[in-house]
């Protein structure tokens, strides 16, 4: 879910470079303590490094995208953090591209503070398995909400980029699944093994 | 997995090595700012002539560019396919079956794949040409606010270190059987896998920030380079620059 340079309409990208700066902006400056900023980005590490793993699938493998676990595990600096590791894939491995970074942050990085709202609140509720429904939830509905956006930016730009929207979407239904059962086993182990883990370092 | 070495070939000799890394930073960029909003397709073909020249320049083995650029293709050649085939105008050219190629669809088609090969072609002379921590170091001088660029720095230097410890992690899996094949239990191994791995990166960022503390960190950090523009850094970017701007006006 990487937009390459050279494909969208300058509007495009160009919002997305105005909501990602504001967003960020307002992320690092407000809610992040300067002496917080090593933690949080060693939890964005991780989650580089974990999404560089791949997951087989038919003739082919996937790699994880993981935008759902930043928003359960840094809150609002889930916004930064994905666009930090939006920058090292563009920079060090040429996936995305450079004009593209701030429209794939909000692709990307708009999903993950939903699914930081979503499981906050689902996890609240007293049923048993929850960290495993929620987690589950979280993680789906996060790359759900990126096909979305990223259909979107495909319409907006038009010039018959809207035919490519249907292949897309078809693309990304295994990831959804995938990701779903990942997050679901993710959460409910880390609430057993370290139930504190999942209140991590959210910002206020 | 494998450890990033965009900046293998830094310690090479060229004249885009010899650049300062500001002045090397403002220009190439805007020189991929300038070739993603091409709408010429013959334009876009000297773009990507210049990125090209850009990296012959700069003696960067040209295999580990073209190793670099199966993100792209994977993204790009997908989409030039399907809107070659949907976007109609001009004359029909060829037809497979029940699908026709158009001269327009032909040169839309062309003119995306032409302008992100070129874009991401650029940033091999614009990083593999200074290690990452400098170019870190540059983007810092040029303004660019210093939580993001700090951000950026911790997170680059600690996905080495996290690498080694998945693939640690993954060795134990493999030595107890874990074969990775397309099931639900490998999706549930992985999501465990990785839970840990947060478990464990949280407790190292827990011990990395009291050592920081502990040498006295307050939020900055020291590094020992020291940049020097000189007119020939000058030179060499308004050559670039004057390029990005004839690549839209012309």
């Amino acid at each position: 879910m990487h937009i390459s340079d050279g494909v969208l309409s300058p509007q495009v990208w160009v919002s997305g470079y105005v909501v990602t700066a504001a967003l960020t902006a307002y992320v690092l400056t407000r809610k992040t303590d300067i002496a917080e900023l090593p933690k949080v980005s060693i939890v964005t590490a991780a989650l580089f490094v974990a999404s560089l793993i791949r997951i087989p699938l038919g003739p082919t493998s996937v790699h994880l995208i993981l935008n759902g676990l930043a928003g359960i595990t840094l809150g609002l600096s889930a916004f930064p953090a994905v666009l930090v590791a939006l920058i090292l894939q563009a920079l060090l491995f040429q996936h995305g591209g450079i004009s593209t970074i701030g429209i794939n942050a909000v692709i990307l990085g708009l999903p993950a503070l939903a699914a930081y709202g979503l499981f906050a609140a689902g996890t609240r509720i007293g049923i048993r398995g929850r960290y495993a429904i929620f987690g589950g939830l979280a993680g789906g509905t996060a790359i759900a909400l990126g096909v979305l956006f990223f259909s979107l930016c495909l319409l907006t730009t038009g010039e018959h980029l809207e035919d490519v929207i249907p292949f897309v979407v078809v693309a990304h239904l295994p990831v959804i699944a995938i990701e779903t059962i990942v997050l679901g086993a993710l959460a409910q182990f880390v609430a057993r093994v370290s139930p504190q883990a999942l209140r991590g370092f959210r910002p206020r | 997995m494998e450890y990033p070495q965009i900046d293998r070939y830094a310690g090479l000799a060229s004249p885009i090595h010899r650049w300062d890394p500001r002045a090397k930073l403002v220009a190439i960029l805007g020189l991929i700012f300038s070739v993603v909003l091409i709408t010429d397709l013959k334009m876009a073909m000297v773009g990507l002539a210049v990125a090209i020249l850009l990296v012959l320049v700069s003696r960067i083995p040209f295999r580990f560019v073209l190793g670099h650029l199966a993100g792209v293709s994977f993204f790009i050649l997908p989409l030039s396919v399907i809107i070659l085939f949907s976007y109609h105008q001009g004359d029909e050219i060829a037809r497979f079956a029940f699908l026709t190629v158009t001269s327009g669809g032909l040169e839309h088609a062309s003119l995306i794949a032409v302008r992100a090969f070129a874009a991401v072609i650029l940033i091999f002379p614009m990083i593999s040409t200074v290690r990452f921590d400098v170019t870190m170091k540059a983007l810092e001088r040029l303004r660019v606010p210093v939580r993001l660029v700090r951000m950026i720095m911790f997170t680059y230097r600690y996905i080495f270190v996290l690498i080694e410890e998945v693939q640690r992690m993954l060795r134990a899996l493999t030595s107890r059987g874990f074969t990775g094949g397309m099931n639900i239990r490998t999706l549930i191994t992985t999501g465990k896998l990785i839970g840990m791995l947060f478990v464990r990166t949280l407790e190292r960022a827990e011990r990395v920030y009291r050592a920081m503390l502990s040498r006295g960190y307050e939020g900055n950090l020291q590094t020992l380079v020291e940049f020097k523009m000189r007119k020939t850094d000058l030179l060499k970017a308004a050559v670039l620059i004057a390029i990005a701007v004839a690549l839209n006006v012309l």
